[in-house]
């Protein structure tokens, strides 16, 4: 119910801005008689048509018990802080792509995610992430032609390795065949 | 006699060893992914859409499709052996299918499912067939104002039938229609909401927002129920196959669950999670042992795996006949043509018979194989759930980053990918469904083409909207959709009304 409200809330303060931003953009007389403001215009009285819509909802829907507030729920929300710490791990991770590259921010971020999600078992989820990284980064570049960041010096160093190495068995291999 | 030899070049496309090759991968992948929790159909496909960039179209689509329907078989093991669907159509499944497990019965309930979804998947494939060239013939009586009209349908039955509150669901609609608003104006060369962000002028990518909805927002939501559940994993047992008697308690609903189904996909928004929820409470209803269900009747495991199967053929019918999408995955299907530049819909018939056909008549072959993949090789398939849920997550976070920047090689689309993750599971817990934001992102540049050309050549007047019979029809049912829940609403509560008295 709480829930609702604030949806409410939030829909009316997006109509505000969407109709200020629809506003600012520029138009041209000439061509097209609508013109880009046409559309985005109908859509934010939709949003307002919605937000009353919403509003007649939350007033015909049955008053529910006021939750209990106890120390139980505030473990029930300890996930909440969990999906947080993750949502900022993943977002690290992405920082650190570009500079890093793929193999080795991937190897990174899957080394601390499974040290919190599958404990206790350190050598099983470095060699998980070293080789996940490792094979998806061959697969996705090598096979499917996957543009993914190599990384700057001396971080590139690593995906030139591998370009050496997977060199090297598409020769062993073919050398065996022919 | 049309039809038959377009069905036959269909066959002469989809049994070449390429595109028979694409169908197994795509099936395979299908099925791998409905088996893993984290990730549907809808992002397994966005996800590949990437890898598939410079590969023959109907190659790359056939693949795509047998990802789409092979999703379907993989989500009942997951529902049937964990008690957790791996995709929402396979809710219904876990009901009876994870009680069968337990009682010992995995293997008939996995036998079941498989040939239930085989049986449905090839009725619907030869329904999509018969259907597809009247339906797309009538769609070319279809200009400007009449596809408008066809979105708006589209979208309000997609808002009024995905979630619990019909504000909700328009608002999920609006969204996606604002977002597909963002970059430049391809009519007037204007930028829109791009915040002066170089990145923004090509709009947000349908793929940033499936994957950031549908994958990383799902994690989340696997995260939460892992951090909060235990999962209760029943071995397979006995043979993988139907007694007599289950058999014949099986032929009926699963020949009912592929109507229902094929007839719930081809309607916008009912799509195959619906049909699942229909054919179960069907088949309660009229079955003769009403008080099984629940506790591991085959006809609840039979009916809804046949249902979302036939399901997801009948979606394919609007998506290749008229070029709107009615669920989630085909709007990301849709998405895949687009970007290969191919325009779904009636004309599509003329103008590519070998891809509508080749990619037709592939899921006649997919549905073959994904029968072998799933009795004898289920096997395989569960050694997946064996992965530590964990470490399957994290894997699945990774693949989504992969997945996102090798669109274009850019982080800011990581970030909002991540963005859209965050929002997806928030969504989730208020409710809010997600389907019709994708569909109305994918289609919302198309309306709003639309919309502009309809008012452009009625010189600017809104009753262009209303003129032509198929626009009012249209319309007139968009605004039923919207309204029955409503009225249905009030009605319960004035029956509720005398019983409160009376108590």
């Amino acid at each position: 119910m709480l829930a609702d409200r604030v949806i409410l809330a939030c829909i009316v303060v997006l109509a505000a801005v969407y109709f200020y931003a629809t506003a600012q953009i520029p138009t041209l007389e000439i061509g097209d008689p609508l013109g880009p403001k046409a559309f985005p215009r109908l859509l934010g009285v939709g949003l307002l048509i919605t937000a009353v819509i919403l509003f007649f909802e939350i007033r015909r829907a049955p008053k529910s018990p006021r939750a209990k507030r106890s120390r139980a729920s505030a473990a029930e929300h300890r996930h909440l802080w969990v999906i947080a710490g993750v949502s900022g791990w993943t977002a690290l991770y992405y920082a650190a792509f570009d500079p890093l590259g793929y193999v080795f921010s991937t190897a990174l971020y899957l080394i601390g995610l499974t040290s919190y999600f599958h404990r206790g078992k350190p050598v099983a989820n470095g060699l998980t992430s070293v080789l996940f990284a490792l094979v998806s980064y061959v697969l996705f570049v090598k096979v499917f032609g996957v543009a993914l960041a190599a990384g700057m010096p001396p971080f590139s160093r690593l995906a030139d390795g591998i370009d050496v190495c997977v060199r090297l068995v598409v020769t062993f291999v073919h050398g065996v065949l022919s | 006699m049309d039809t038959l030899q377009h069905i036959l070049h269909g066959f002469s496309v989809a049994l070449t060893w390429t595109n028979i090759g694409y169908t197994f991968i795509g099936v395979l992948m299908g099925t791998v992914i409905g088996v893993l929790p984290g990730i549907g159909p809808a992002a397994g496909i966005g996800l590949l859409i990437p890898i598939t960039y410079g590969m023959d179209p109907t190659s790359a689509l056939i693949m795509m499709a047998g990802i789409y329907y092979g999703a379907m078989y993989g989500g009942s093991t997951t529902s049937i052996l964990i008690n957790t669907p791996g995709e929402a159509a396979s809710v219904m499944t876990a009901i009876d299918g994870h009680q069968m497990a337990r009682k010992g019965r995995a293997g008939a309930a996995l036998a079941v499912s498989a040939i239930g979804s085989f049986i449905a998947g090839t009725t619907g494939v030869v329904a999509l067939t018969l259907l597809s060239l009247p339906l797309a013939a009538f769609a070319l009586k279809f200009g400007p104002a009449e596809y408008f009209c066809l979105m708006v349908f589209a979208m309000a039955a997609v808002s009024s039938l995905t979630g619990k509150s019909i504000a909700k669901g328009v608002l999920s609609t609006l969204l996606g229609l604002m977002i597909s608003t963002i970059g430049i104006d391809l009519q007037s060369g204007q930028p829109r909401y791009t915040l002066g962000v170089p990145e923004l002028q090509d709009g947000v990518g349908f793929i940033v927002a499936v994957v950031g909805l549908f994958a990383i927002g799902e994690v989340f939501s696997s995260i939460e129920e892992y951090l909060k559940g235990k999962i209760e994993f029943v071995r397979i047992k006995g043979r993988l196959w139907l007694t007599r008697e289950e058999w014949r308690r099986s032929v009926m609903p699963i020949v009912r669950g592929s109507i229902i189904g094929f007839v719930k996909g081809v309607l916008p928004g009912a799509g195959a999670t619906i049909s699942t929820i229909m054919s179960y409470t069907i088949e309660k209803r009229i079955s003769r042992h009403p008080h099984e269900f629940g506790k591991g009747a085959i006809e609840g495991v039979a009916g809804p795996e046949a249902a979302n199967n036939a399901a997801t053929c009948g979606a394919m019918v609007p998506l290749l006949t008229l070029g709107v999408p009615g669920s989630g995955a085909t709007a990301v299907l849709m998405g895949a043509f687009i970007m290969y530049g191919i325009q779904p819909g009636p004309l599509l018939f003329e103008k590519r018979p070998d891809l509508v056909w080749g990619l037709i008549d592939s899921m006649y072959l997919g549905n073959v194989m994904l029968l072998i993949l799933n009795l004898p090789l289920i096997g395989i398939f569960v050694r997946i759930l064996y992965i530590p849920t964990g470490v399957l997550l994290s894997l699945i976070l990774a693949v989504c980053a992969i997945g996102v920047y090798s669109l274009n090689g850019n982080t800011l689309e990581l970030y909002m990918a991540l963005g859209f993750g965050v929002m997806g599971y928030v969504f989730r817990k208020v409710d809010i469904p997600l389907a019709p934001l994708v569909l109305s992102l994918v289609l919302g540049g198309i309306m709003e083409q639309s919309f502009r050309q309809a008012m452009t050549i009625s010189g600017g007047n809104p009753v262009v909207f209303v003129q032509s019979g198929i626009c009012i029809v249209l319309l007139a049912a968009a605004v039923l959709l919207l309204l029955a829940p409503v009225f249905f609403a009030k009605m319960g509560e004035l029956k509720a009304a005398p019983e409160d008295v009376d108590s």
